[in-house]
């Protein structure tokens, strides 16, 4: 290598590091770049008022390009489009009902880091935290508040390790104390007891007595709706192909997410609606890929969070009739993990 | 970094050359650059490598499940491009330039992941050439390793490169989080950070990373000319395995990668034992990494000394001993810390060392197309045994599958050495 050609080397390798450094301090400008300053929000965000959480309400993470990005935000239920209040929690899954709330999150790092904290639904103060074991998945409260649930993604986070698995407890609210990990549950099905080292239990959602539930259980690439008994520690398979469960507000029906299609490629799910009664399901009008835990917006409507497109880390809640049939309808922008608060 | 070699005359950098026996060796300036270029790949590439489990759940909604399978079915892809890209870097002397393909797709791949914006198919199409370009790239740029350093200092070479390979896998994921700690859910910026290091890499060999044949005199061949070049083919690349020392070593790699637990196995394992709270998993990987880092050089200078294929056995001691202590020990932070520590052992002594032991046997001209042979071999069996460690946990347990592997292992590494000591490396000549 003479020099001068070595002299040509090192200048090309300079502009080289040149283009690297801008591309890279363009990428983290622009990537920064969608937050609007914390004035703006500021201005857009009403504090969190007395009568607001009072009245009822819909609690909401909220996912818009700012500042509060991962904030938990209030609206009116009467008035969802008005400013949201936005209160000091941060989650990535939040839900409230009666007196308390639950808060799900991680703290990204080197060494990342779930914790749980169960809050006061009026003045979303934390009342106990506890650290979860894995990637926050479901949260859900009971109706009185008195009872907590949740699920994290145990493995969730390894690729090329042997598939995933999630686990599922339940709290007591006032105490924080954990009362069960479903787990450990004595599961039956027609009578008798079955067990598999690959069930997993998924999205609890509570009856008003607080005693009964009802579930998700994966095994085997299958999904079953199980109802649960708490304080005997056990539960019974009603029927297959019912992920995420939701209870409506009067107990007859369950909205849930509902495998469409199949093959390679991402699964594909649609909120459907189960009776109870009858363990007869219908789909509902929504057609987009719902990946969530629906909520009851209220006995004739369930609501659910999307992504504005593809690979947006924005979200809209919609709202469909529990029926079937009419249209979605967009209920609040820039928003995920709906939690309706009927007061 | 990179001022240190600047001026140093093309052959050796002044990099602390060590008496090896008889004569001091010096790292080749090739090797060096061959590390630098390996940091910032592997830092590039570790960056989106960490996030992509988070990124595929959230953005992409695939489920674990599904990505191991597509993720299974590319392994097939990359053995053939590896075999292509050996032949082509051997024929046309120009490994720098194969190599140099390889790290340019795989600098492409993160532009492509903010391009296809989490589409699924997209995504998985460019994690598919991503991939390739790996394993384009590897035997080539081992090729240029082997060729550019002298035979008694192959081990300590590629344990350089190694060790510098290293410190970019480890700076990887920290440089992912703290990005995504200050931007969350911006993908896309970790991806354009991933994409700018890549370049810096890329940089480095094109410019300053040489083909042998390019440095060489002229005047050098005139003077001594060679017998007639053959042509090299496909068929010239399989006559490799004539050669019985290079069919030894091919056999007895690709027999012990039959059982070789991969490493996110037997993070698991160690995180069910020990009941490990699940946020303290990177740090095993690190641990690993870090004892990996630190055994890298001394093992290479080692195994140069008193044999590569003794050292390449004893790694595999040293794995043999990670299960045992992961079947039997009562698994307390200390036996955890030991485990790492022959992990990174087993790797210090496995990775860069088969390449070493194996140069020797490979002609020049076929040097590159021999690795690949060598390294397609390893990672299909590494891959079979992952599959069969897989279905052996969720069929009968952990413990079992352990127990398999560990008496497999067992036996496998005498035979191993009784095949190894049956046909001795010729001496130089």
């Amino acid at each position: 290598m003479t020099a001068a050609t070595s002299r040509t080397r090192i200048v090309a390798f300079a502009v080289i590091v040149a283009v690297a450094l801008l591309v890279a301090v363009a990428a983290v400008v622009l990537g920064a770049g969608g937050k609007t300053p914390v004035a703006a929000t500021a201005a857009r965000a009403v504090p969190v008022s007395r009568a607001l959480v009072d009245a009822p309400h819909i609690v909401f993470r909220d996912t818009s390009r700012g500042a509060d990005y991962g904030r938990v935000g209030i609206v009116p239920l009467a008035h969802p489009a008005a400013r949201p209040a936005i209160t000091g929690l941060t989650c990535d899954r939040v839900y409230v009902a009666g007196a308390r709330g639950l808060c799900l999150y991680a703290n990204r790092g080197v060494i990342t880091t779930y914790k749980g904290v169960i809050f006061d639904a009026r003045t979303f103060r934390p009342q106990h935290s506890f650290s979860l074991p894995g990637n926050p998945s479901r949260a859900r409260v009971s109706a009185d508040g008195r009872l907590v649930a949740y699920t994290v993604f145990v493995v969730g986070d390894g690729y090329g390790a042997p598939g995933f698995s999630t686990r599922t407890f339940v709290r007591d609210a006032a105490s924080g104390r954990e009362l069960a990990q479903l787990e450990d549950f004595t599961t039956y099905r027609d009578g008798h007891v079955i067990h598999a080292a690959d069930f997993n239990f998924w999205g609890v959602t509570f009856a008003p007595d607080d005693n009964r539930f009802y579930a998700t259980l994966g095994t085997a690439g299958r999904t079953y709706l199980v109802q649960g008994d708490l304080a005997r520690h056990r539960v019974k398979v009603l029927t297959e192909g019912v992920e995420c469960p939701s209870l409506s507000p009067d107990g007859t029906r369950i909205a849930f997410k509902q495998r469409a299609g199949g093959g390679i490629g991402p699964v594909h799910w649609r909120p459907a609606v189960l009776d109870l009664a009858t363990l007869r399901s219908h789909p509902l009008v929504e057609t987009r890929n719902v990946d969530d835990q629906i909520e009851w917006f209220d006995n004739e409507h369930v609501s659910y969070g999307l992504p504005q497109s593809a690979s947006s880390p924005v979200t809209d809640i919609w709202k469909a009739p529990a029926a079937g049939g009419g249209r979605p309808e967009r209920v609040l922008a820039g928003a995920w993990s709906p939690a309706v608060v009927r007061g | 970094m990179y001022a240190s070699v600047r001026n140093v005359p093309a052959e050796v950098i002044a990099a602390p050359a060590v008496r090896t026996g008889r004569r001091r060796i010096a790292v080749s300036r090739t090797v060096i650059l061959l590390g630098l270029v390996s940091l910032f790949t592997d830092l590039s590439q570790e960056m989106v490598t960490a996030v992509l489990p988070l990124y595929l759940t959230y953005q992409v909604r695939l489920s674990p499940l599904q990505f191991g399978f597509i993720d299974g079915m590319y392994q097939g892809a990359t053995a053939l491009v590896r075999l292509l890209g050996g032949l082509v870097a051997d024929r046309k002397e120009r490994h720098k330039e194969v190599a140099a393909t390889g790290y340019g797709a795989s600098a492409l791949c993160k532009l492509g992941l903010v391009a296809v914006g989490g589409a699924w198919l997209g995504t998985t199409a460019v994690l598919l050439v991503d991939r390739l370009g790996k394993g384009i790239r590897t035997a080539p740029r081992d090729a240029l390793i082997s060729l550019d350093s002298e035979r008694a200092g192959l081990g300590r070479s590629f344990g350089v490169h190694r060790a510098l390979d290293t410190v970019g896998a480890m700076l990887g994921p920290l440089a992912a989080f703290v990005l995504l700690a200050q931007l969350p859910g911006q993908y896309n910026t970790v991806f354009l950070v991933s994409f700018s290091i890549a370049l810096i890499g890329l940089g480095i060999l094109i410019l300053f990373v040489e083909n042998r044949r390019d440095r060489e005199p002229v005047g050098d061949e005139l003077a001594a000319p060679a017998a007639p070049k053959e042509h090299v083919t496909f068929r010239a690349a399989m006559g490799l395995f004539r050669i019985t020392r290079f069919r030894v070593i091919a056999l007895v790699g690709s027999g012990l990668g039959l059982l070789t637990i991969s490493d996110a196995f037997l993070y698991l394992v160690i995180q069910r034992q020990t009941h490990l709270d699940v946020k303290w998993f990177p740090l095993l990987f690190l641990g690993t990494a870090m004892a990996y880092l630190g055994f890298a050089v001394p093992i290479g200078r080692i195994a140069d000394r008193v044999g590569r294929g003794r050292v390449f056995l004893a790694g595999h001691l040293a794995l043999l001993g990670v299960y045992l202590v992961l079947r039997f020990a009562d698994l307390g932070a200390g036996a955890v810390l030991c485990t790492l520590l022959l992990f990174g052992l087993y790797y210090a002594s496995t990775d860069g060392v088969l390449m070493a032991l194996a140069s020797p046997t490979i002609p020049e001209r076929l040097r590159t197309s021999g690795f690949a042979l060598i390294t397609t071999g390893t990672a299909t069996t590494r891959f079979m045994s992952s599959v069969a460690f897989g279905a052996i946990w969720v069929a009968w347990g952990s413990q079992v599958a352990m127990l398999v592997f560990l008496i497999g292992l067992a036996v496998m590494v005498p035979a191993a050495a009784l095949t190894l000591h049956r046909h001795p490396e010729a001496a130089p000549a």
